[in-house]
């Protein structure tokens, strides 16, 4: 005889409907979504890997002035590398944007064909498809850069380019206003040599086999090759944010989604702990009596466990299915809109039906257990007398006279709920810091974009491109002669022009922290855009600087810190001494006196690299512009989160507000249904429905009140540690935390609202209970 | 003897307000006997049911049930002995709200190894036309008559009742004292019922009077009566 008890199951799950329903759904969108998220991860991580080989990503690449002569390759080539030139140009389009052509690879990073054809004329262009699909452009479409057009005939992933960043050093990549393509080889060649980039990809002939030998070979192959050329830039692989940003993002974010997937299911296995230990309130003398009459515990707390356990089974199931399909494809678009991957194929991956079936079942079974067994280990006869207190009845807490009654009532009902509540609180907490997660993304992205628009140095910074004979130091006194002559070319009339040096160096690696560049500022004396002291100088502690206080932000640096930093192409380090903090938040930088910058590094005296200006400089050869700072090159950062994770904050926001709804539903109702009968009982005694409400649902949602605005600040200081691991981990700069106070107000305003909703549901419900059923004794 | 207490002593409470329920309780009862405890609210006739079915434990003393020692047993044991042996009924009836009448029978008839007809039960219990009706949907009498068919379908050896008719109109409550009578002559099991009702020890084979934890009387009934012929 099969255990009459299941036949509970299906009536206890009609009559209590809405409650499981929620929990259903809320289930099965996050396994859902984790599952879809997990399966799209996991391919796409896949197709991440293998496009290594596959496409055969080069092992690093470095960028000099000229193009290297025959010799010259062949001596750097016996370091154990070999080299593949991947000279590129850089055009502007008509829109702005700026695109780095290539000409088609078919050596080394080679490009995956998402749609259309490999360009073959000239004329002819294929584009990243992500800057493509940024900028609204099809295959078939022209797009051009002054006289000159292209038609588009394809649309690619270039395999060292899954992050479309313009510089390795950028704190994020622009896929709106960079792009990079490629031409036929027969194009390319009709380039200009002036135009042209010379860009070398590396790979070593035999494979490194530990990140630390990894590390080492590019040490010394960049000694080497410097050696023989003078480097402009050295970026080994493992240093490409291009090639390596995608890897470390995927990776983090499915952590972070698991961890979401867990918390969403300890909560709910709390929440069903809280409706369990209701329904055995409820039921204490039934299961005193069916304890009594032979039962065991097990055979109870398997019953008990039942309802949770098939709730969590099916919507695993069903959250699995849909994951699979509908959500996997949309998680993948996800990606798709932050990152130029190749094309994938779905893996099934046993890692994802762990972590969004195994584990939340365990972690149901485990958490239901223990609460079930705890609660059923009282006696039968504990059951049988309704007490269900594991310790003896305390005294009730004296309550002055002087306290009006109803609020003495509201204050019992408040302590008699405790336990509920503090659940309660928990899950304010949680899918408040979700709801915040979701409310903040654009309010610190505006922040900053206001903040940068304030903070900026000066309107335009020019950053110089210095002739490389100008700087060579084995033929002083021509070189000497070069820099003159640059100097007098490179000289502005702009009576805003103030002449600064720059120099960039990296900060030393540490465990869980990646290695950054800092850019120094030589700034003359008495600058019209850059007020420093007028006496920093070398000391015998290190040279005296003023970090931005960006740089001070993130690497929690005060005035009278020492720090060092390394050449990013040798073994060089430098000790710094802070001497204070100026107010700049656009990037990780140090601002010194030109003189000792010049002086540290061995510059002339008179060296300058680019230009302060309130306005724009048009005297200078562009030959000699490297880079211009202005506003929009400093806002790519959030404008590139936008477009990357605008989509997906969204649907963190919808997500929140789902779960913050269901969570305050649950939870509510749960405190509101375990005084069903007293509400009925004070309706019998005469109480009207307003005194009612006054007492009992007033009461909930003063206290819901009060924890919302209490998990303000926790909230508050639990999104700014999570937002500093990301900043500290997954980018390069800094964007500093900024909660906008019209978050609170939302938040408040949405848990009120939400907690209000609930409680008429609620009260409604309770009304329509008739009076008899509150003194009708029905088991 | 089927059932045996003996020097049963319980109490409650801490040192400073420690109350002595029960004082060296002795007693015994073959199997099939119809006893009616009986005694004043706080004399400790609940406590000694409790005791005797397995759900509270003495301080001190020996029960011998069957001959097994239920003092030496433990929580898992005094389940399993639960099972097997007794069969309970409350002056509140208990019911599992949201299970049918049969089903509620169903839920003891699970419990036991030789479970007798729930059909039979049914018929007896004169609730065949209300099997399929959920325990609101019946009367304080129909829902006892469900949690005596309930208690009893398992079989079992000993029937607990503990004020079975004190919510109960008094002609109800006649029927409900029929129906126990011919569940211990027609299926044997012996009878254990606390009372507060004087006129009910008229119907039991064994008569124990309790106040203030003693005993106060033991006796066999010489002239039982039948339950329909008790008036109170």
């Amino acid at each position: 005889m099969t255990n009459p008890l299941r036949k509970r199951l299906p009536r206890d799950l009609r009559s209590d409907f809405g409650k499981y329903l929620v929990i259903f759904l809320l289930m099965v969108i996050s396994i859902g979504e984790v599952s879809g998220f997990d399966v799209a991860d996991s391919s796409m991580i896949r197709a991440y890997q293998e496009s290594f080989e596959k496409y055969n990503i080069e092992d690093g690449n470095f960028l000099i002035s000229n193009k290297a002569s025959a010799g010259q390759i062949r001596s750097i080539e016996e370091a154990g590398v070999t080299l593949y030139p991947n000279f590129y140009r850089e055009l502007v389009l008509d829109n702005g944007s700026t695109l780095r052509i290539f000409a088609h690879r078919s050596e080394v990073n080679k490009a995956c064909l998402m749609e259309g054809s490999f360009p073959r004329q000239t004329g002819q262009i294929a584009l990243d498809r992500m800057f493509a699909d940024n900028n609204g452009i099809s295959v078939g479409d022209r797009i051009s850069s002054g006289s000159r057009s292209f038609k588009v005939t394809g649309l690619i992933a270039l395999s060292d380019y899954s992050a479309l960043f313009q510089n390795n050093g950028d704190t994020m990549f622009d896929s709106v206003r960079f792009g990079v393509a490629e031409v036929s080889q027969e194009e390319f060649a009709s380039y200009s040599k002036k135009y042209l980039k010379f860009c070398y990809s590396w790979k070593y002939q035999k494979s490194p086999s530990s990140e630390e030998e990894e590390r080492d070979m590019a040490e010394d192959f960049m000694e080497k090759a410097n050696d023989e050329v003078r480097l402009e830039a050295f970026t080994p692989r493992f240093e490409n944010q291009s090639i390596t940003f995608t890897g470390e993002d995927m990776g983090s974010d499915k952590a972070m989604m698991q961890a979401f997937l867990y918390i969403i299911i300890v909560i709910i296995a709390f929440v069903f702990g809280v409706t369990i230990n209701n329904t055995i309130q409820k039921e204490a003398e039934v299961i005193g009596t069916l304890r009594a009459t032979g039962y065991s515990k097990n055979e109870l707390i398997r019953h008990y466990m039942a309802m949770p356990l098939l709730v969590t089974l099916v919507s695993a199931l069903l959250g699995n299915i849909l994951g699979y399909t509908l959500l996997k494809d949309f998680n993948a678009y996800l990606y798709y809109n932050s990152y130029s991957l190749p094309t994938y194929v779905t893996r099934w991956s046993p890692g994802a039906f762990i972590s969004t079936t195994l584990i939340p079942v365990v972690l149901m079974i485990l958490i239901t257990y223990l609460s079930l067994k705890r609660k059923l280990s009282l006696s039968p006869l504990k059951f049988l007398r309704r007490d269900l207190r594991k310790t003896s009845r305390g005294r009730a807490l004296p309550l002055s006279r002087h306290i009006p009654f109803f609020t003495r009532f509201r204050l019992r009902i408040i302590l008699q709920n405790i336990p509920n509540y503090m659940i309660l609180f928990v899950g304010i907490i949680f899918a408040n810091l979700l709801l915040m997660f979701g409310l903040i993304f654009p309010s610190i992205m505006d922040h900053y974009q206001a903040t940068i628009k304030e903070n900026m140095l000066c309107p335009y910074q020019y950053i110089l491109q210095i002739p490389m004979d100008a700087m060579d130091e084995d033929h002083r006194f021509s070189s000497f002669l070069n820099l003159l002559y640059f100097s007098a070319e490179a000289s502005s009339r702009n009576e805003d022009a103030e002449k600064f040096s720059a120099y960039t160096l990296k900060t030393m690696e540490k465990k869980g922290t990646r290695s950054e560049e800092i850019l120094l500022y030589g700034i003359k004396r008495k600058s019209s855009y850059i007020s420093l002291p007028t006496d920093l100088a070398d000391t015998e502690d290190g040279t005296e600087i003023f970090i931005s206080s960006a740089y001070a932000d993130k690497y929690r640096l005060k005035a009278g810190d020492r720090i060092t930093l390394r050449e990013p192409y040798d073994k060089d380090t430098y000790n710094f001494r802070v001497r204070g903090i100026y107010d700049y938040q656009c990037g990780l930088t140090i601002f010194m006196d030109q003189e000792v910058l010049n002086r540290t590094f061995d510059l002339d005296p008179d060296y300058f690299s680019g230009y302060l200006s309130s306005s724009e400089i048009k005297d200078i050869p562009q030959k000699y512009i490297s880079t211009v700072i202005d506003e929009e090159s400093l806002t790519k950062v959030s404008r590139q989160l936008m477009v990357s994770m605008g989509s997906m904050m969204n649907l963190v926001c919808a997500f929140s507000v789902i779960i913050f709804m269901i969570l305050i539903y649950v939870l509510s109702k749960t405190i509101i249904e375990k005084n069903a009968h007293s509400i009925s009982m004070t309706k019998v005694l005469g109480y009207r429905g307003g005194e009612i409400s006054r007492l009992y649902i007033l009461a909930s949602f003063l206290i819901v009140m009060i924890f919302i605005l209490i998990s303000l600040p926790m909230e508050t200081a639990a999104m700014k540690a999570i937002f500093r691991i990301v900043m500290m981990t997954s980018i390069s700069g800094w964007i500093p935390f900024y909660l906008d106070p019209l978050i609170y107000r939302q938040m408040t305003a949405l848990g009120i609202g939400t907690y209000a909703l609930v409680a008429i549901l609620e009260y409604l419900k309770i009304l329509k209970i008739p009076m008899e059923e509150a003194l009708k004794e029905t088991s | 003897m089927f059932l045996e207490l003996k020097n049963i002593n319980k109490s409650y409470g801490n040192k400073s307000n420690r109350i002595q329920v029960l004082k060296d309780i002795n007693l015994s009862l073959d199997k099939g006997d119809f006893c009616v405890l009986l005694g004043p609210s706080g004399s400790g006739k609940s406590t000694l049911l409790n005791i005797i079915g397995g759900i509270d434990r003495s301080d001190s003393g020996e029960i011998i049930i069957d001959n097994e020692a239920m003092t030496a047993m433990s929580d898992r044991q005094l389940t399993a002995y639960r099972r097997r042996h007794l069969g309970y009924i409350f002056q509140s009836y208990n019911l599992i709200p949201n299970l049918t009448v049969r089903e509620n029978i169903e839920v003891g008839a699970y419990l036991g190894r030789h479970p007798l007809s729930v059909d039979e039960m049914l018929s007896v219990l004169g609730l065949k036309d209300h099997e399929r009706k959920l325990p609101n949907q019946l009367s304080g009498g129909q829902q006892q008559r469900t949690a005596i068919g309930r208690a009893i379908v398992k079989n079992p050896d000993i029937l607990l009742c503990d004020e079975p008719t004190g919510a109960l109109d008094y002609k109800t409550s006649k029927d409900i004292l029929g129906l126990i009578e011919t569940v211990n002559d027609h299926y044997g099991c012996t009878v254990i019922m606390v009372t507060h009702n004087d006129a009910l020890k008229n119907m039991a084979h064994r008569v124990i009077s309790l106040k203030d934890g003693t005993i106060r009387d033991n006796y066999l009934n010489a002239s039982r009566m039948r339950a329909r012929d008790l008036e109170w």
